[in-house]
């Protein structure tokens, strides 16, 4: 499969500190990639990389087969943080205007931004300045925005923040109609369940530094899987069980308690249950937890805050 | 370029939706009109006043009086009205007499009200005394005409008493030597309307090049903060290269202000050929001669070309109106220097001081414009017009990489990032 994302030991330094270190991924065509990271991890900078905004200290960076990425800025679709648009200006004017710069004339471009505001209830609104429009309906604007000249990659800097939540699931089924056309897509979240649910791929960063590349699933395997149980027994009595490796107890209700023992990588959880069973603790209710992204992501960065 | 000229197109369209543009468009012409207008509708609009004439020196006067107020073949000045309580004793006779009528407690017979009074009298030295009463403040210049004419007739009948006929005296006086200025600058030796018009449109120039430069460097430093604090500068920037952005900026902005000038100045052009096709014309051929047009079209594009970049640079580092006011005032101050001596240019367009200042280049475009009447050497034109590009190119390379990383940098303005930028020309 073809890359349409390389990056190979790249680092960018600003003085004496540095913003992103030996960082290297590949991403492949089509693909969603889940950029995650706490603050200050060095997301923005790496995402400033891909966009030749800034120029790595060290490495190199190839997007869409090139290396210099000015050079396929009309492939590139590009939503920042924080975002917005021209206030004055109409959803169709301000959609046109940006997709004339990504090379399409300026006709087509609001010929397609018409198009893509019907497609996405806002044709009403197609010729309204922005400012009179919601907040929901100016940030779906700018998202269509990004998108109106059919990128080849599609990066977004946390889609989906001050979206409610139809909103959400709208930008989900459209980042996957985005990749199921074939384009790649690359989105920085804190929301773990969106990553979760969206992404083939996810890139996870700390102090400038990439702690884990992989699938969701090999992410989520990172943490341990974790067997609740819940009864009148004695807490300490657990902390020998077969794979138990950590425990922790907290109150329940009546005299109950409830344990939460972490389980090593690979250990079965039916042994420890077999076990805890077989010695007569008085357990009422018990759980298999797997891992979410969240507990990858809380064990893969240390604990930094999403 | 395609993107330099879509930027440049949505820029000017940004403007000229916007109230504040056609208010500018149309304030000049609407303020000149009304300077212009107004006085004659509110001198339309109120009624002549009405003058009562009262002499008591014997010599009759009011008949010249009269005259001087309502001259032959122009408007009355005002309206003369018989004495209303006469006759009178005396002067305080009639002050004190006429008082009621212009205090508007009493009107006239033919129930008008009295507005002034003029009471001619002898004085204590053997002169005339005149006491104009008015019932405002303000009499529009009718008590200069009464004097006037009192002091004519005085004048009059004091020369004739000495046997000067007063009509020989008024042709002596009209008597002046007719004075021919003669220049080696001037076309044909003698100075004439057509030889000044370079010096005052050298000065029209230059002060044209302040106001659109003043006026585009609040559009730039506005247009580039919005961007800038909406974070669409970063969609733009991935999208166009940084000298697009700034050239898309800095042409949309001086085609606002080129519509703006264009506007003004075709109003101008017409007031110009219409009342005076002759001056229109010498002002026409000014801008041919000599190649003045390319001379003009130099310096004015090299002087906004170098400021439009300073401010748009400066505008990358600004994230509220604040900090871009902070960073404008300087070189607000800045930018009156050449307007002062601009105004010195006109007469003496190569006093050391003014050519030194040409040398600068932030001063090199206003003072160059201003001295075109002196016909600076070529090797003058072409030595500071190249310094003034030499500035600008080495302005913009610095500035595209300042530009970038002040459009990405967040947070207050940062004067060690903006000199860091500038100095060792770091990119973000």
């Amino acid at each position: 499969m073809d890359a349409a994302l390389s990056v190979e030991g790249v680092t960018k330094r600003y003085g004496a500190f540095t913003a992103v270190e030996d960082l290297s991924f590949t991403l492949g065509a089509g693909k969603i990639l889940g950029f995650l990271g706490p603050n200050g991890a060095g997301k923005t900078t790496t995402v400033r990389m891909i966009l030749g905004l800034v120029a790595p200290t060290a490495g190199a960076v190839r997007v869409l087969g090139e290396a210099d990425p000015a050079r396929v800025r009309n492939r590139i679709g590009f939503l920042p943080e924080e975002r917005g648009l021209y206030r004055r200006m109409s959803p169709v004017s301000a959609i046109g205007f940006l997709a004339s710069l990504k090379g399409l004339s300026t006709a087509e471009g609001r010929r397609r931004a018409r198009e893509l505001l019907i497609t996405h209830g806002l044709g009403d609104f197609a010729d309204k300045p922005i400012r009179s429009l919601s907040k929901g309906m100016a940030q779906k604007v700018q998202i269509l925005s990004t998108l109106v000249h059919r990128p080849e990659l599609v990066i977004l800097d946390e889609p989906f923040s001050g979206l409610d939540p139809a909103n959400q699931q709208a930008l989900e089924d459209l980042i996957r109609d985005i990749a199921a056309r074939g384009a790649t897509v690359i989105f920085s979240t804190h929301v773990m369940q969106h990553a979760e649910r969206l992404c083939d791929q996810v890139l996870l960063m700390a102090r400038g530094r990439k702690v884990f590349d992989g699938t969701v699933d090999a992410a989520r395997a990172s943490a341990p899987r974790t067997l609740m149980m819940e009864g009148r027994f004695d807490a300490s009595a657990l902390a020998d069980l077969p794979g138990v490796v950590q425990l922790t107890s907290e109150p329940a209700e009546g005299d109950a308690v409830r344990v939460s023992a972490a389980l090593s990588a690979g250990a079965p959880a039916q042994e420890a249950l077999r076990e805890a069973f077989a010695r007569g603790l008085d357990i009422r209710r018990f759980e298999l937890r797997e891992p979410h992204l969240h507990d990858a992501f809380l064990v893969l960065t240390g604990g930094g805050d999403s | 370029m395609i993107r330099l000229l879509r930027i440049a197109r949505r820029e000017y369209l940004a403007y000229v939706r916007t109230p504040g543009f056609w208010l500018s468009l149309l304030l000049l012409p609407v303020g000149l009109s009304t300077i212009i207008i107004a006085p004659m509708a509110v001198s339309r609009a109120t009624p002549t006043p009405r003058i009562a004439i009262i002499d008591f020196t014997g010599e009759h006067l009011t008949p010249q009086v009269v005259a001087a107020i309502n001259p032959h073949g122009a408007p009355p000045q005002a309206v003369i009205v018989p004495d209303p309580p006469r006759p009178f004793a005396n002067p305080d006779d009639a002050r004190a007499r006429l008082q009621p009528y212009l205090r508007g407690q009493r009107p006239l017979p033919d129930g008008a009200n009295l507005d002034a009074a003029a009471i001619i009298r002898p004085d204590n030295q053997g002169g005339v005394a005149v006491d104009f009463w008015s019932r405002n403040l303000q009499s529009g210049g009718l008590e200069q005409t009464v004097s006037a004419s009192v002091g004519e007739a005085i004048r009059n009948d004091r020369l004739r008493a000495l046997g000067v006929d007063p009509k020989a005296l008024s042709q002596v006086e009209s008597l002046t030597p007719n004075l021919s200025l003669y220049s080696p600058k001037a076309a044909t030796g003698k100075v004439g309307i057509k030889d000044t018009l370079p010096t005052l449109a050298g000065l029209a120039m230059g002060v044209l090049l302040l106001m659109v430069v003043l006026t585009g460097a609040g559009m730039l430093l506005n247009s580039v903060m919005e961007e800038k604090t909406s974070r669409i500068i970063e969609v733009l920037l991935s999208s166009a290269s940084v000298p697009e952005i700034m050239g898309g900026k800095i042409l949309g902005v001086a085609a606002v202000t080129g519509t703006i000038l264009a506007f003004w100045m075709t109003i101008g052009a017409v007031l110009i050929t219409v009342r005076s096709p002759q001056v229109a014309g010498d002002l026409v051929g000014v801008f041919l001669q000599h190649g003045h047009w390319a001379y003009f079209a130099l310096y004015f594009i090299g002087g906004y070309l170098m400021f439009a970049t300073l401010y748009v640079t400066i505008g990358a580092f600004c994230e509220t109106a604040r900090e871009a006011q902070t960073l404008l005032g300087p070189m607000m101050i800045v930018m009156t220097i050449p307007g002062v001596f601009m105004a010195q240019a006109v007469g003496h367009p190569d006093l050391p001081l003014l050519r030194t200042l040409t040398w600068i280049p932030l001063f090199t475009p206003f003072m160059m414009a201003a001295r075109v009447a002196s016909d600076p050497p070529l090797w003058e034109i072409a030595s500071t017009a190249a310094l003034m590009f030499a500035v600008t190119a080495f302005e913009l390379w610095i500035a595209v990489p300042a530009f970038k990383a002040g459009a990405l940098a967040t947070g207050r303005f940062d004067v060690r990032l903006f000199f860091a930028t500038v100095t060792r020309r770091r990119p973000a």
